[in-house]
């Protein structure tokens, strides 16, 4: 349906071979009773490897929903009507087809999730949240075997945050600010080739949301990490290399 | 292979330390599980303590023919003796008499003649047996007060001791070995129980005829004596003169069975057989009265038809009432030997034409002669367990409720958890952890619980029994009986106060599957939750 408009390859962009992501015809409708809610009809976007790509759109638009069927969070709608089923290229597989298994090893090996309302554990340290995935990707033995080494690396993605003194607090006891960061750090635990970031600012005041994008400028910047972003604002949305305006479950607009 | 992942465990750990209500359903299951343990220790232990006392009584089985009693025992034990499955057996006469205590006071009792030597190899005779030299104080007695552990007082308890196992004491003015008496350590009253379950002799001011008072110290094995009267039967079971005998004290003896030790006597078998003319004698016998037929003097027959004939001596064989039997095997199935004991008396019987016939000789397990009383424990055991184990189950839904309740707090976690690739089962697993480490320290401690009040259980309940003494005694000016464990009532003068470890483990392992068992359709709950839902949860 919607063409997708050839990119414009961004200049940090590592050398690769083809785009990290690909997303085509995706419909997502959820159902609520007897009725159909048709949130996506027909969405197009491609990722290329080390871009940071901004999704605009209003409340209640799908931003949400779109990050979670490309994080493998949810289904898209099966085929229907003659429609072909949606399309979402990771690398070399296809998101759609993975089993339950699958799509639990993707979750925690391949996207990194960064949520608006950061969803730290509040009963764990700042570092057990950070390590949360790696004690998720690993087996007992394995995360034992690399318990030194991870905890290098969780202290050394706080340290760079501006933690380096709350490793042993609580959730509780740090500003929203702060909080988002550890989510941040947890997201990157993994070294995931993407990463998902749901509103990150929006619960955030000005300054403070401008501190975190200048994290995710960083992170960009220091690892070449792939980005996609969900924002209401147009002006957060700004910081991103290229933006896609997401109107009524399809994408209106895109510019660099 | 598969290794659990960390996270489940680091979240146990941390929910379990952080969270007050998951801990108010482990004290349910400390409370449940104590409880259960508690009751099924103490009835069970009242249980197993009706059938050793049983075996310390009278061994494993007891052919009896009581009041009249049957001959030829020495060849029944011979018999019983020379199968590979007896143990030992002995012969004993049980009779009621009276015995007359200080100042006249006479009171009916149950008189056991015993053979002491074999007696106390079918019985735990020996360690009844109160007066005799203690090296080390009792478990209870932590002071060391126990008047046995004298060392001034040794040879003179040492001599008591032998003389209680042979029933026999050395008259001071003759010098001749008579025999004597052992009395239940309650008859007479003459000890004091101390609280740790000891005994001492009482003293006691005794006023005699003239008025005079004199203290005396009731030591019965010291110059005690005591007089014991018996009704003898003739050989068809009529009363004949009651017999009157006074004999030494040698010993007294404390079975644990209150009742026993109340209204029991023990007296050296040969006497009792004297006493109660059933010991080995020669008899003039007048042959016109057919000894054998009971109505023989009811029916005169014509003198004419035979002739006075001459007067014949018959040798009358000593008699008992009972013959006591000990199974060689301890564990042995306890069904089995008592018959084992029926045939082997059946063939003794079909060797003599004067005994009771098998079918009607009494062959008794101790559970067959009480087994109203054992039969109404057991039930009482089970119906009890069987309703604690129903509130139990108010356990399982606590948890149930609990876990539930969290699981509807903690969805975002979920949510979060499976954002991070944890899988259906991980999760469900996170839960189920959760309810095991609850189970694991509920049964921990309700286990501890009940240890901690099983065996001290006879303190507390004297503690409770002070306590309303005393608060009866400040508040209405009469003390009140809080006594719950009456020994008048329930046989023993202790309560059981041991745990049997795979009752225990029993228990515990109930506890733990109850929680599990509550944590199960939260867990599963918390596994079909669906990721996005439980991130959008509000
Ligand atoms: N589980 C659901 N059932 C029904 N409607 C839903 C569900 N989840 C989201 N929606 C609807 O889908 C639309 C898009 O939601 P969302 O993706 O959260 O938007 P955004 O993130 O852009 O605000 C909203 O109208 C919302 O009400
Ligand atoms: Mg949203």
């Amino acid at each position: 349906m919607s063409t997708v408009t050839a990119q414009t390859p961004v200049p940090t962009e590592p050398a690769s071979s083809g785009p990290l992501l690909r997303v085509a015809g995706l419909h997502k409708t959820y159902r609520l009773g007897r009725v159909d809610v048709p949130v996506l009809h027909g969405v197009d976007i491609e990722l290329g490897r080390g871009e940071w790509v901004a999704i605009l759109g209003a409340s209640g638009s799908g931003k949400s929903t779109l990050l979670h069927l490309i994080g493998g969070l949810d289904r898209p709608d099966k085929p229907s009507g003659g429609r072909p089923g949606a399309t979402i290229r990771f690398e070399s597989q296809d998101v759609v087809a993975f089993s339950h298994a699958e799509l639990n090893r993707y979750r925690c090996r391949d996207v990194g999730f960064v949520f608006q309302f950061y969803h730290l554990l509040p009963e764990l340290t700042v570092t057990d949240n950070v390590l949360l995935g790696a004690m998720i990707r690993l087996g007992r033995f394995g995360y034992m075997s690399e318990r030194a080494a991870l905890h290098e690396t969780a202290a050394r993605l706080l340290d760079a945050f501006g933690l380096k003194n709350r490793l042993r607090h609580k959730p509780a006891q740090l500003s929203g600010g702060e909080r988002q960061r550890v989510a941040i750090a947890r997201a990157l635990i993994n070294d995931p080739s993407l990463l998902l970031a749901d509103e990150p600012t929006g619960n955030l005041d000005r300054k403070t949301g401008a501190a975190i994008l200048d994290v995710l400028a960083e992170i960009r910047r220091e690892r070449g990490q792939t980005m996609l972003m969900v924002t209401h604002d147009p002006e957060i949305a700004a910081r991103a290399d290229r933006i896609v305006e997401l109107v009524d479950g399809r994408v209106a607009a895109q510019k660099d | 292979m598969y290794s659990p992942p960390v996270y489940q465990a680091l979240l146990t750990r941390r929910y379990l330390t952080s969270k007050v209500m998951p801990l108010l359903a482990s004290l349910a299951v400390v409370l449940c599980t104590a409880m259960v343990l508690i009751t099924w220790s103490v009835m069970g232990g009242f249980l197993l303590n009706l059938t050793q006392a049983g075996r310390s009584l009278i061994g494993d089985v007891r052919i009896a023919w009581p009041n009249v009693g049957f001959p030829h025992y020495e060849d029944l034990i011979q018999r019983l003796e020379e199968h590979p499955e007896v143990e030992a057996a002995s012969p004993i006469i049980e009779t009621f008499g009276m015995i007359t205590l200080l100042e006249n006071r006479t009171e009916g009792i149950l008189i056991r003649g015993i053979d002491g030597e074999s007696f106390a190899r079918v019985t735990n005779y020996a360690d009844t047996l109160w007066w005799k030299p203690l090296d080390e104080p009792m478990q209870k007695d932590k002071a060391g007060d126990d008047v046995r552990l004298e060392p001034g007082d040794r040879d003179l308890l040492r001599r008591v001791y032998d003389d209680g196992l042979s029933l026999t004491e050395i008259d001071p003015d003759t010098g001749v070995r008579e025999s004597a008496l052992v009395l239940g350590i309650e008859v007479g009253g003459w000890n004091v129980r101390t609280d740790w379950g000891g005994y001492y002799p009482r003293v006691q001011f005794i006023t005699g005829s003239d008025g005079s008072s004199e203290m005396q110290n009731l030591f019965m094995p010291a110059g005690g004596e005591l007089t014991v009267l018996v009704v003898p039967l003739d050989s068809r079971g009529r009363p004949m003169e009651a017999v009157t005998s006074r004999l030494p004290v040698a010993n007294e003896f404390e079975s644990g069975l209150y009742d026993v030790d109340r209204q029991t006597v023990l007296m050296d078998l040969k006497a009792l057989q004297r006493m109660l003319r059933m010991h080995p004698a020669k008899r003039v016998v007048r042959s016109d009265r057919d000894e054998a037929d009971p109505l023989g003097g009811f029916f005169e027959e014509d003198d004419t038809a035979n002739a006075a004939p001459e007067p014949e001596i018959v040798e009358d064989p000593g008699r008992v009432t009972a013959v006591l039997v000990k199974q060689a095997d301890p564990d042995g199935d306890v069904e089995a030997f008592r018959e084992r004991c029926r045939a082997i008396y059946a063939e003794f019987a079909a060797d003599h034409p004067d005994v009771p016939g098998a079918g009607s000789i009494g062959v008794e397990t101790w559970e067959d002669a009480n087994r109203m009383m054992i039969g109404a424990v057991k039930k009482e055991t089970g119906l009890v367990l069987i309703i604690f184990t129903f509130i139990s189950f108010t356990a399982v839904f606590l948890v149930f409720a609990i876990f539930w309740a969290m699981i509807s707090e903690k969805t975002k976690d979920i949510g979060v958890l499976r954002a991070l690739g944890a899988s259906r089962m991980g999760v469900a697993w996170v839960w189920l952890r959760y309810g095991l480490a609850i189970g694991v320290v509920g049964s921990l401690f309700g286990g501890l619980l009940a240890w901690a009040i099983v065996t001290n259980i006879n303190e507390i309940h004297e503690g409770i029994a002070l306590s309303g003494d005393w608060l009866g005694r400040n508040l209405t000016g009469t003390p009140w009986n809080w006594y719950i464990w009456d020994p008048k009532v329930y046989v023993f003068k202790e309560i059981p106060h041991s745990i049997e470890p795979w009752k225990a483990a029993f228990v515990l392992i109930g506890g733990l599957v109850s929680c599990l068992l509550g944590a199960l359709l939260p867990a599963a709950r918390a596994a079909r939750m669906h990721p996005v839902q439980a991130l959008r949860f509000e």
